[in-house]
């Protein structure tokens, strides 16, 4: 993507006037702020977006089966619900089409500048101003700035060897091959997480084989799956007290599901029950449902919802591999059997790139300070949202704000209220800067990683939650109405304010 | 043989593997093999076979249970490089046109029970029942037969599969000894009484009822190779040396106990051991293959073909 021959001193960008907020990246987090800033009388925003369309995780992932797993209606802005969604589990083609209608609801085109790789983000003290340099050599500046570039937005390979010596076909589910024919091919499939199980269904209908390779098995729950009845459409369409209603209903059954995730008790045991009787009922080989059992507690890891993934596991021209890999060759895969699988294409279903620790482009703060530097033995932040060293900046999807029981953007639209706040508190005040103080982000994380520790995730099994050395700085040890809550108030108390 | 740093171990593993399109399946010098050696080559490689593809099954077992990361992983790649034993000896064997077909070779009525009893309960076994018992297999059965079969055919495919096959082995009896050790490490007298009760369990009797007569069986068919006697028990002595070396390895109680059980097996004279268990090798002879389950379907993962 970079462009060598062009000189990027800063020097010689071309910089455009400073806004008042700029936001990194065009997916549902920076769309919804952009909305939200909107609604609260703030127009003077920038929206920079590295790929030429909005939509972020939805933009990218259609793959074959893309979709989300928890359902629509949550799964969707309160403020702005959607009566239509096809489904209880909507497809990604759908969602990205009500991203897409919503930038035109809200009018949100005029924000964005498209073809925006940011490469850089740094706090000017002196003007209180942070620049973001683009990779197309130019150079943007607004008083706050959000990080919204998501947190599952770089597709990332196994670290196997040999895996730049296969010449066969190369897909990763993030960045599907719309044009690949599959049909009579030979097709292997590298991983078995949330987007696998929703490709490998699919692509058994047409593959001459597959064959799926398995690190761990997850576990795999059934999906309330169906179409949505036309007289449920028109009910929402005229009575969107309902959708309300309903949206309601699916929080609560979605929060009550923490107790079964988050913590260990008696209703994790119940939703293991679960998932090892769906097994039963749809596995009846003993080694397979052998293979396909997992070993760490439900919860520790993403848990998966699917009803027909161990089906198409058992169509005769599926084929489940659990010996490790031991490499890469020009023709396939090599495991440890010492047997080589041989492939037309290979099918990446391997996720994403979670930096834990660095940042995806250098974030200089006050100073000059590096983020990354920062952030070495683990992201730390002040209710996932503000850092220590870094005024006026706002992360969506910041450290730990991650469920692992409840919609994302029930999350996400706490985050982008405070964020919002935020941002009037600086205007409206007049301030230069608004910087949270080092011991409030010191005692809110010392709180956090205290119960963090008494959750499933932190209790043994390896996942991208955590670090290398199991730090967990992804995700929020509690409920849904509880992070709610401490992100309802912008407690001045915890700031330091810096008028101009 | 030091006790083993298990995290570079496993970093060793890994970079090292091998597959069976490194070798040339169809070089010269099959022929070598003569027509005297033939039948009982066949059987003798196809119950060899099978112990590699039973000992893979107990690694997949110790991979569920093992007490660290490590561990687990170790014992995930020994059960696929088990695996990966069969799978060359089957290609041996297809090279030397000892299979029927693609079929997979009949495996002995004790092996067949043995496979019955893994398949059932190796999965609840302590890991360390298990963790004794393959090293001791290991280095009895794997060890003898297959430096016998070296010292008798002359083929070089199998010399170069060996060679692999062997460094994998002296690597898997590195791991083996050293979590014995560590097993043994701070045994106390009522943990050896609360191991030994285990004993009790009437899966863990099945399972050595189905073990004890394997021993004895594969004794009459090495001998029936020619393999004296004599190098068996010298490799199952080796046992006895490498696992009790040092005082924690001695500490083992299941150390204690299969060494107990290959000085029976050793000792010819032993009557009170050897009527019986060879009665029951004979008894399970006459087990009609109908009698049994189906084979497990991890049995037919087993391949001779370099590619799939
Ligand atoms: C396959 C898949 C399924 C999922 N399903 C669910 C689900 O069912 N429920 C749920 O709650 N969550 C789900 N998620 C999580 C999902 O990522 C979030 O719900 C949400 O879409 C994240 O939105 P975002 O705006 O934060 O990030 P993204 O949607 O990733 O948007 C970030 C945007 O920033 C842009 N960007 C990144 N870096 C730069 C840069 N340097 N310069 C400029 N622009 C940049 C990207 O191009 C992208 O458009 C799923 C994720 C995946 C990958
Ligand atoms: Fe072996
Ligand atoms: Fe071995």
């Amino acid at each position: 993507m970079s462009n060598p021959s062009r000189p990027k001193t800063p020097g010689r960008r071309k910089r455009h006037p400073s806004a008042t907020v700029l936001i990194v990246g065009a997916g549902f987090a920076g769309l919804g702020t952009a909305i939200r800033l909107q609604q609260a009388g703030i127009r003077d925003i920038v929206i920079l977006e590295r790929a030429a369309d909005v939509g972020g995780t939805w933009r990218d992932n259609q793959y074959p089966g893309a979709a989300c797993d928890i359902p629509s209606n949550l799964y969707s802005y309160s403020f702005d619900q959607n009566p239509d969604w096809s489904r209880s589990f909507s497809g990604s083609t759908e969602i990205f089409e009500y991203i897409k209608a919503m930038v035109e609801r809200f009018d949100l085109a005029q924000y964005i500048r498209f073809n925006q790789n940011v490469t850089d983000l740094a706090y000017d003290d002196q003007h209180g101003l942070w620049r973001a340099s683009t990779e197309s050599g130019e150079q943007f500046s607004a008083r706050a700035a959000v990080m919204a570039h998501g947190p599952l937005s770089n597709p990332s390979y196994p670290d196997i060897a040999g895996i730049d010596r296969y010449q066969g076909h190369k897909i990763h589910s993030a960045a599907w091959d719309h044009d690949y024919d599959f049909r009579g091919k030979k097709v292997g499939v590298i991983g078995t997480g949330a987007s696998a199980i929703q490709i490998i269904p699919e692509l058994v209908k047409d593959a001459q084989k597959l064959t799926v390779f398995q690190r761990t098995p997850a576990w795999v729950m059934p999906r309330p799956d169906f179409e949505t009845p036309q007289w449920q459409k028109q009910l929402f369409r005229r009575l969107p007290a309902s959708q309300s209603a309903l949206r309601k209903g699916l929080y609560l059954a979605h929060e009550s599901m923490a107790l079964a995730v988050i913590w260990d008790s008696p209703v994790t045991r119940l939703a293991e029950r679960l998932g090892r009787w769906h097994l039963r009922h749809q596995v009846r080989d003993r080694w397979l449902r052998r293979q396909l059992t997992p070993d760490y507690r439900i919860g520790c890891k993403r848990i998966l919802v699917s009803n027909d993934y161990y089906p198409a596991l058992q169509q005769p021209n599926c084929k489940l591999i659990t010996w490790p890999i031991a490499r890469l060759c020009e023709n396939g895969i090599r495991t440890v059997e010492g047997i080589e699988h041989q492939f037309d294409c290979i099918v990446f279903a391997t996720g994403f790139d979670v930096s834990h620790s660095g940042t995806p482009f250098p974030v200089r703060g006050s100073g000059g300070r590096l983020l990354s530097e920062d952030w070495q033995r683990g992201a730390q932040a002040y209710k996932s949202v503000n850092v220590a060293g870094y005024p006026n900046l706002f992360l969506t999807f910041g450290p730990n704000s991650g469920p692992g029981h409840n919609s994302v953007l029930v999350y996400m639209e706490s985050q982008i209220d405070y964020i919002v706040r935020g941002v009037k508190t600086i205007l409206n005040r007049n301030l230069k800067s608004l910087a949270v103080r080092d011991s409030a982000q010191q005692a809110y994380n010392d709180g956090i990683q205290k119960r963090l520790a008494r959750t499933n995730w932190n209790s043994g099994c390896k996942s991208w939650y955590l670090t290398e050395d199991g730090f967990n700085a992804t995700m929020y040890p509690g409920f849904a109405s509880q992070y709610a809550r401490q992100m309802k108030e912008l407690d001045l108390r915890d700031y330091v304010l810096t008028p101009p | 043989m030091a006790k083993i740093d298990l995290d570079k171990m496993l970093a060793k593993v890994k970079a090292t593997q091998w597959s069976l399109a490194d070798i040339d399946w169809d070089a010269p010098g099959a022929d070598r093999i003569t027509d005297e050696q033939w039948p009982r080559l066949k059987e003798f490689m196809a119950d060899l076979m099978w112990i590699e593809h039973v000992g893979a099954r107990a690694f997949a077992a110790m991979a569920k249970k093992a007490p660290t990361d490590t561990l687990r992983e170790l014992y995930s790649y020994f059960h696929a490089e088990e695996q990966r034993h069969a799978n060359a000896e089957m290609a041996l064997m297809k090279r030397w046109g000892m299979l029927d077909g693609d079929e997979l070779p009949e495996p002995n009525i004790n092996l067949r029970l043995v496979i019955e009893w893994l398949d059932r309960y190796s999965d609840e076994m302590p890991v360390y029942v298990l963790g004794t018992v393959v090293p001791m297999l290991e280095i009895a059965l794997d060890g003898a037969l297959c430096k016998f079969l070296l010292d008798t055919v002359d083929d070089p495919v199998c010399h170069q599969a060996f060679e692999k096959i062997n460094d994998d082995e002296s690597r898997h009896l590195g791991v083996g000894f050293t979590v014995m050790e560590m097993q043994g490490h701070g045994a106390t007298y009522t943990r050896m009484v609360t191991m030994a009760a285990r004993l009790m369990d009437p899966r863990l009797i099945l399972g050595i009822a189905s073990y004890f007569p394997l021993l004895n069986k594969m004794r009459d068919n090495v001998v029936a190779m020619g393999l004296s006697e004599e190098k068996l028990y010298e490799c199952m002595g080796k046992f006895e040396k490498i696992g009790g070396r040092t005082e924690d390895g001695r500490r083992n109680p299941w150390f204690q106990i299969i060494k107990l059980h290959s000085r029976w097996v050793v000792n010819r004279d032993n009557r009170l051991y050897h009527t019986p268990v060879d009665a029951i090798v004979k008894v399970t002879s006459y087990i009609p293959r109908r009698a049994l389950p189906a084979v497990p379907s991890w049995v037919r993962e087993l391949t001779y073909r370099p590619t799939a």
